[in-house]
C-alpha cells in the first residue's frame, strides 16, 4: 500500500506515454489487420490479406533490401568508426574533447543538409565530377548518384557518429592494466588488440549496431534523396502507401514488420551485451 | 607509443573528418556560388539569400516551424522535468519501468512511429496542423530533457535534501526552493535540445502537418526533390546556422552554471 502511494505521482507519466506511444502502436496492429473497400476507405472487417501480401516475393524483397542495408550500413560504419573510436581515447585530453566535438558536431547539422552534401559532391555536374573532369582523368561525367552504393554512403555517413560513440565509450571504459599486463607478456599490438581490446569492446560494438540498425530501417529521405527511388526499402514503401497510396492497412502491417524486425534486433543485443556484464538500454 | 603509430593516428583521424566536413562545407560554399549550376564556379553572390527573403512559402514555413519547435521546447521541458524529479520519489522498480518506457520513442524506427501517430490522431479526428505537430515532436523531444535532467539530478548531494527534511520542510518545498534552482541551467539546455530536435525533424512532421502547416524541413525536403538550385543551398546554410546559435546558446549557459557550482 505505502509503494503505490509512493508511485501514485508517476501515474500521469505512465498515462501519458501510453497514450501517445502504446496506444498509437496498438492502432498500428489492429489496422493492419482491416481491409479496404473499392474506394481505399478503410473497412472494419478482419483479413489476413495485409499480411499474406507482405510475403509476396515483391514485398519480401522490400524487406531484404532494408536488411542489407541496414546490415551493410552497420558495417561500414563498425569498419571506419571503431579506428576513429580507438584512436581519439589515445589522444591527450585536450585534444580528445576537441576531437568528441568534431564527432558529435554533425547531430546538430540538419539531417537533409547532410544528405544534400552528397548530392552536390556526386551529382552528374556535382563537385567530384567537374573535378575529375578538369584534371582530365574522365571524359564523360560518372554516374554516381542513384545507385544502392550512394543510399549507403549516405546512411554511413548519416549514422556513423552513434557507431563511434558507443564503441568509444566501450574502449574508454575498458581496464588498461589488462592491456598493459598482455605487453608485459610479450604480445604485440595487433595480438594485443585481437586477444583483449577487440573481446572486451564486444559490447559497444553491438550497441553501436543498434543504434545504427534502427534508424537506418526508416529513414526514407535518404533513399529517397540518393538512391532516387531505384531500389525501393521499407521506409520508401511505408511512407509512399500512406502518403501516394493512400493504402494504410497494408502500410500498417509493414510497419508492424519493421518494428518486429527492430525487436529482434534489440533481443539479440540484449543477449550479446547481458553475457558481457553490461548494457546501453 | 612510437612516432609512426602516432602519425598514422593523426592521419587517419584528419581523413575521417574530411570525409565527415566536406559534404557540409560544400553545401555552404556553394551557396555564394553566382551559378546556379555546381559545374563550377562563377563568382561570389548573395543574390540566392535574397531570393529566399522574397519567398513568401519558405516564410510561412518557417513561422510554423518556429511556432511548432517553442511550444514542443516548453512542452517537453515541464515533462521531462517533471518525470524525472518524480523518479527521484518512486519506488527502484517503478524508476526502472520510467527509464526503459522513456526510451520507447527512440527505438521506434521515426516511420512507423509517425504512421501509427497517422493513425491514431486521424481516428481521434484530431486536426492535423500545430496541436500534432506539437505533441508528436515533444513525445521524442521529452526523453532527452529527462535524461539530461536526471543527469544533474544525480550530481545533486542529497546531504542538502535531508537538512531540509529535516529542518521541517514539505517535499513540495524542497522540489521548489532547493532542487528546481539547481537543476534549472539543466532544463534550459534541454530546452534548447528539444527546440534543435524539432526543428529538424522531417520524417514525423510529414505525417503530421496538415495541409496549411507544412513545417521548414518538410517544405525543404520538398524542394531537394524537384533538384538542386543553390537557393536550397542558401536555406540549408541558413538553418545551420541558427541551429548553431541555438545551441552554442546551450553550451554556453551550461558551462557558466558548472562554474557558479560551489559545492
Amino acid at each position: 500500500m505505502k509503494k503505490l502511494k509512493q508511485n501514485a505521482p508517476a501515474i500521469p507519466i505512465l498515462i501519458w506515454i501510453s497514450l501517445l506511444v502504446g496506444m498509437p502502436l496498438m492502432f498500428v496492429v489492429v489496422l493492419s489487420f482491416l481491409s479496404r473497400d473499392s474506394l481505399g476507405n478503410i473497412v472494419f472487417r478482419f483479413t489476413l490479406e495485409n499480411y499474406k501480401r507482405i510475403f509476396d516475393p515483391v514485398y519480401l524483397r522490400v524487406f531484404l533490401n532494408s536488411f542489407i542495408l541496414a546490415v551493410l550500413t552497420g558495417l561500414i560504419t563498425l569498419l571506419i568508426g571503431y579506428p576513429v573510436a580507438y584512436f581519439t581515447t589515445k589522444l591527450q585530453p585536450k585534444k580528445r574533447s576537441f576531437v568528441i566535438m568534431l564527432i558529435i558536431l554533425p547531430f546538430w547539422i540538419s539531417s537533409l543538409l547532410r544528405t544534400y552534401g552528397w548530392i552536390i559532391l556526386l551529382g552528374k555536374t556535382g563537385l567530384i565530377n567537374s573535378l575529375l573532369m578538369q584534371l582530365n582523368i574522365v571524359k564523360e561525367p560518372l554516374n554516381m548518384m542513384y545507385r544502392f552504393g550512394t543510399t549507403l554512403v549516405g546512411m554511413a555517413y548519416m549514422l556513423i557518429p552513434f557507431m563511434i560513440i558507443a564503441v568509444y565509450n566501450s574502449v574508454d571504459k575498458l581496464d588498461k592494466s589488462l592491456v598493459e599486463a598482455s605487453y608485459d607478456l610479450g604480445a604485440s599490438r595487433w595480438k594485443t588488440f585481437l586477444n583483449i581490446t577487440l573481446p572486451l569492446t564486444i559490447p559497444g560494438i553491438a550497441g553501436g549496431f543498434t543504434l545504427v540498425f534502427i534508424p537506418s530501417l526508416g529513414m526514407f529521405f535518404v533513399s529517397d534523396l540518393l538512391g532516387g527511388g531505384r531500389t525501393i526499402f521499407l521506409g520508401n514503401l511505408i511512407n509512399t502507401l500512406v502518403t501516394r497510396g493512400r493504402n494504410r492497412p497494408l502500410a500498417a502491417a509493414f510497419s508492424v514488420g519493421m518494428i518486429v524486425l527492430v525487436l529482434l534486433v534489440l533481443f539479440i543485443y540484449n543477449r550479446v551485451a547481458k553475457d558481457k556484464g553490461e548494457g546501453l538500454f | 607509443m612510437n612516432a609512426r603509430a602516432g602519425r598514422f593516428r593523426t592521419f587517419y583521424l584528419s581523413l575521417f573528418f574530411v570525409a565527415l566536413y566536406v559534404p557540409v562545407l560544400s553545401v555552404i560554399l556553394y551557396s555564394f556560388n553566382e551559378s546556379s549550376s555546381t559545374a563550377h564556379w562563377a563568382g561570389f553572390t548573395l543574390n540566392w539569400y535574397r531570393q529566399l527573403f522574397n519567398d513568401r512559402v519558405i516564410a510561412e514555413a518557417f513561422k510554423i516551424s518556429i511556432q511548432v519547435a517553442v511550444l514542443t521546447s516548453v512542452l517537453s521541458a515541464i515533462i521531462g522535468t517533471a518525470t524525472a524529479i518524480i523518479a527521484m520519489y518512486v519506488t527502484k522498480k517503478m524508476k526502472k519501468a520510467i527509464n526503459g518506457i522513456m526510451l520507447l520513442p527512440l527505438l521506434v524506427p521515426e516511420v512507423a512511429l509517425g504512421i501509427s501517430l497517422l493513425i491514431f490522431f486521424s481516428a481521434l479526428k484530431l486536426p492535423f496542423g500545430h496541436l500534432t505537430l506539437v505533441l508528436s515532436h515533444s513525445l521524442f523531444c521529452v526523453p532527452y530533457v529527462y535524461i539530461m535532467v536526471q543527469l544533474r539530478l544525480n550530481d545533486i548531494d542529497f546531504s542538502i535534501l535531508e537538512a531540509a527534511k529535516d529542518l521541517g520542510a514539505a517535499r513540495w518545498q524542497i522540489i521548489r526552493t532547493i532542487i528546481l534552482p539547481l537543476v534549472a541551467p539543466s532544463i534550459l539546455t534541454a530546452s534548447l535540445l528539444a527546440l534543435a530536435i524539432s526543428l529538424d525533424d522531417v520524417i514525423i512532421s510529414t505525417y503530421m502537418s496538415g495541409a496549411a502547416s507544412t513545417t521548414l524541413p518538410v517544405h525543404v525536403f520538398s524542394m531537394m526533390r524537384v533538384g538542386v538550385t543553390p537557393k536550397v543551398n542558401a536555406l540549408c546554410t541558413l538553418i545551420l546556422v541558427g541551429t548553431f546559435f541555438i545551441v552554442g546558446l546551450g553550451q554556453l549557459i551550461n558551462k557558466k552554471a558548472n562554474k557558479k557550482e560551489a559545492f
